[in-house]
């Protein structure tokens, strides 16, 4: 599969679904040898269904060079005979779906039999993908937000609320493409596939970069001089809600390069430019929000009714605050209650009891001042922070901006506003991803006004752990943490994981509602 | 073997009917503790024990409680209440004003949403921010709170007015038009022969994890080739009469439903909140508009398979 030597001059078209991978390819090996039997050859299988055929051609028996096939003979032949067909191969998958047996086999046959000449680009991203879906929690995703740039013109538009009127962008796979390629192809060479995940309500763009002019299956071979950085960015759209998840592609203990954080920020620089039509331009807007689980990002900055309803609020988004308007009976929610808190009992002893004092807690778990612990704490958490609902946070940062609490405190109640009504506008929209570790020049100048002589100590608290809220409301059950008296962003109610408290609440956004 | 299964579904036998019997209580207990005067006949009649008479009371006061919420909710779609926010920081000591808005649809109640306000301002009690809510993010109510709940300006003394019912009517309207919509699109894949929601979705999870792939044509630069068999093949079948339906989808909010056919052909649809089909594009494979299939297509969002077909 030599490149012909009038496609080897610099170009600019994007890298086609079809070009192929040598089956040695460090990335291949990687991301195929990552994925598990049943994935591997539910992959096969759709690579040989008809759509992608194009796309994925495997090695057949018309395909051997009867003059080469003596040469052949001795290295390659031996184990896998090529097959004659497609319908064929897809026997052969279907066949090894129905038994058992290990995942080296199948790997084998892929790269060593079946597509013996490459994996192709797409068969690259579809099992890359693949990996993803199996994994959900295997990269850690940043969430954006692709926000209207104010537009003194459209401002008054903007506004109404018609009957026909569009507040999010608009996402349309093709045009949305065009534009991408547009704007990248000068900048270097890519590989897209985007699909609609039919699972989670989610729609994946993958593009592989390749850094070179080039855009030739011989050029896509070499490794280019960046030996270990990751070659390919994911990007998540929820479907219906203006957020995306911007993610790199990273193979386990992959350390992540200058080199490849920079590709990657050309693609999300893209990202918005490709969306914005004539009179509705995006950016990209940061809302302080990473995790790696797909699921709790899903639930944060996703489409559903969860977003602005986080910690203890989400009673109202999962029905167990209100009733169905004509559900009249009262007697028995009692005893769903006591059925979950006797479900909750019974698991607690299971779970890590903390280090000290096991057999304590064993013993006064029956007392009521563990039961009113356990209210607290569902009174607090609501739904929410459950160790084992997938939801988790692995890490959530706050910075205290709160005067040192020796001096008496003036301000207290008098200024409970502040945060929301500093009139700041043109540092709002600027503001691009404020780290928690260092204040911004206008945000001390602000503590400084705020708080005239009062102290404010640089403070910062970060929680790591797999689950954070799950494990701080297992302290408020344990009676580590007074349920009473912690702070409400505490419970994750305010759904980022890094911000800046003041007068023990997290600053929101100015003027902007919760979860938009 | 045989012993153990059989035990296993004789337990499970059972606690179905433990859960049916339990819920036949749970509802003929609140059948006779709605009974109207019943509360007088307890306080009045002699009991025998009287803290059991004060339990009795207290469960027909809650029964009447729930009546009378759920009567409101039923006949007035949109409802407030207060909520205790338990932070201990939060503004103006965690008083919330909770609006809540039931969305019906075919005679069932199916969603209920809330939004929540504090005030955060101790000089201006009257206005209200929005804390929390349960909006999903199709609906635009930052656009809705802007126009109806202006936030005043600390440094303005007068206030702005804040207008609290235009922002729970247009709100209502907003998210019972998006439910209709969404009605109406699993219809029309009813219509289509597609099979409702629940049978579609449990079919594509049998089938392929991997979804549709958006782009598979975008860099299938050398399949250029065929594209002219493919241009004529769509052209021919075009004037015959079209083929079957074999996808309807729309995106989440239900603005764009797209419609694809056997043969080939894709159309995309505008739709107004209201529903009815405003634009609508339909090209075949190869690239060609179809005008007079896209003609048809305008009107309601109802019978649009209908129109399609016809």
């Amino acid at each position: 599969m030599a490149p012909t030597a009038s496609t080897t001059g610099p170009d600019f078209k994007n890298i086609p679904h079809s070009h192929k991978l040598p089956v040695t390819h460090r990335e291949v090996v990687r991301t195929l040898s990552k994925l598990s039997r049943p994935s591997l050859i539910s992959l096969a299988l759709q690579w040989l269904s008809k759509k992608n055929r194009d796309f994925c051609r495997p090695f057949l028996f018309g395909d051997e060079d009867p003059n080469l096939e003596d040469e052949l003979e001795d290295e390659e032949e031996g184990e896998y005979d090529a097959a004659h067909s497609f319908e064929e191969l897809q026997e052969t998958y279907k066949e090894l779906a129905a038994r058992k047996g290990g995942k080296k086999e199948v790997l084998d046959r892929i790269l060593e039999g079946d597509w013996r000449t490459g994996i192709s680009m797409y068969q690259l991203a579809t099992a890359e993908i693949q990996h993803l879906l199996d994994h959900p929690t295997a990269l850690r995703w940043t969430a954006k937000r692709l926000a209207r740039i104010p537009n003194s013109k459209s401002a008054v538009q903007d506004m109404e609320v018609t009957n026909d009127s569009e507040h999010l962008p608009r996402f349309q796979a093709q045009t949305f493409m065009m534009n991408l390629a547009k704007e990248l192809t000068p900048l270097m060479k890519a590989h897209y596939l985007i699909t609609r995940i039919k699972t989670i309500p989610i729609t994946i763009l993958r593009v592989y970069i390749h850094d070179s002019p080039y855009s030739t299956e011989a050029s896509l071979a070499t490794t280019t001089s960046s030996r270990d950085s990751a070659k390919a960015v994911f990007f998540v759209w929820p479907n219906g809600s203006p957020f995306v998840y911007v993610s790199l592609a990273t193979h386990l203990g992959q350390v992540v390069g200058d080199n490849g954080r920079h590709l990657r920020n050309v693609v999300q620089q893209a990202i918005p430019k490709a969306f914005s039509r004539p009179s509705a331009r995006y950016q990209l807007a940061s809302t302080n929000f990473t995790a790696r689980s797909l699921s709790a990002l899903l639930a944060y900055r996703g489409p559903g009714k969860s977003n602005a309803a986080a910690g203890g609020w989400s009673i109202f988004a999962d029905h167990s605050f209100s009733q169905n308007a004509l559900d009249f009976i009262t007697t028995q929610k009692s005893a769903a209650l006591d059925k979950s808190t006797a479900g909750k009992e019974g698991a607690t002893p299971g779970t890590k009891p903390g280090p000290g004092r096991p057999k304590r807690q064993l013993e006064d778990s029956e007392t009521p001042e563990v039961k009113r612990r356990k209210e607290v704490a569902e009174g607090r958490f609501g739904s929410s922070a459950k160790a084992n609902d997938g939801r988790g946070i692995e890490r959530f940062e706050v910075r205290i901006d709160d005067p040192f609490p020796a001096l008496p405190s003036r301000n207290g109640h008098q200024f409970e506003e502040t945060s929301e009504l500093d009139p700041q506008p043109a540092i709002r929209s600027r503001r691009g991803r404020p780290s928690p570790l260092n204040r911004t020049a206008t945000e001390a100048a602000e503590n400084d006004d705020n708080a005239m002589n009062s102290w404010v100590p640089d403070v910062k608290v970060v929680f790591t752990g797999q689950h954070v809220f799950a494990g701080i409301r297992e302290l408020v059950e344990q009676g580590v943490i007074d349920g009473e008296k912690m702070p409400g962003w505490m419970t994750g109610e305010a759904g980022v994981t890094t911000g800046s408290v003041r007068n023990g609440r997290i600053r929101g956004k100015k003027g902007g509602v919760l979860g938009l | 073997m045989d012993t153990i299964e059989s035990l296993d579904s004789d337990i499970s036998d059972i606690r179905a009917q433990i859960a049916s019997l339990k819920a036949r209580r749970a509802n003929l207990s609140s059948i006779v503790l709605s009974l109207p005067h019943l509360s007088t006949h307890i306080s009045q009649g002699r009991v025998a024990d009287e803290p059991q008479r004060a339990l009795a009371l207290k469960r027909i006061a809650a029964q009447q409680r729930r009546i009378t919420e759920n009567t409101y909710r039923a006949c007035a779609g949109a409802t407030a209440y207060k909520v205790r926010d338990p932070d201990p920081h939060a503004v103006n000591n965690g008083h919330i004003l909770g609006v809540r808005i039931e969305v019906a649809i075919r005679g069932r109640f199916i969603e209920t949403y809330h939004v929540h306000f504090n005030r955060p301002n101790p000089r201006y009690k009257l206005m209200l921010k929005i804390h929390h809510h349960t909006i999903p993010s199709c609906i635009p109510l930052q656009a809705l709170r802007n126009k109806w709940l202006p936030v005043t300006d600390k440094d303005k003394s007068v206030m702005v007015e804040q207008k609290l019912i235009e922002f729970g009517k247009t709100l209502r309207r907003e998210l019972v038009a998006w439910h209709l919509r969404t009605e109406a699109v699993d219809k029309l894949r009813v219509e289509a022969g597609l099979g409702d929601k629940g049978t579609r979705e449990k079919e594509e999870r049998e089938t392929a994890v991997m979804g549709k792939v958006l782009n598979a044509f975008v860099s299938s630069d050398d399949e250029d080739e065929d594209e002219d068999d493919v241009d004529q093949d769509a052209e021919s079948q075009r004037r015959n009469a079209h083929e079957k339906i074999i996808d309807v989808d729309a995106d989440m909010g239900v603005r764009e439903i797209s419609i694809a056919w056997s043969n080939g052909l894709t159309g995309v649809f505008g739709v107004t909140k209201d529903g009815n089909i405003d634009k609508a594009a339909v090209t075949t494979s190869g690239g060609v508009r179809v005008p007079e299939v896209a003609r048809r297509a305008l009107g309601r969002i109802e019978g649009l398979v209908q129109r399609l077909t016809a």
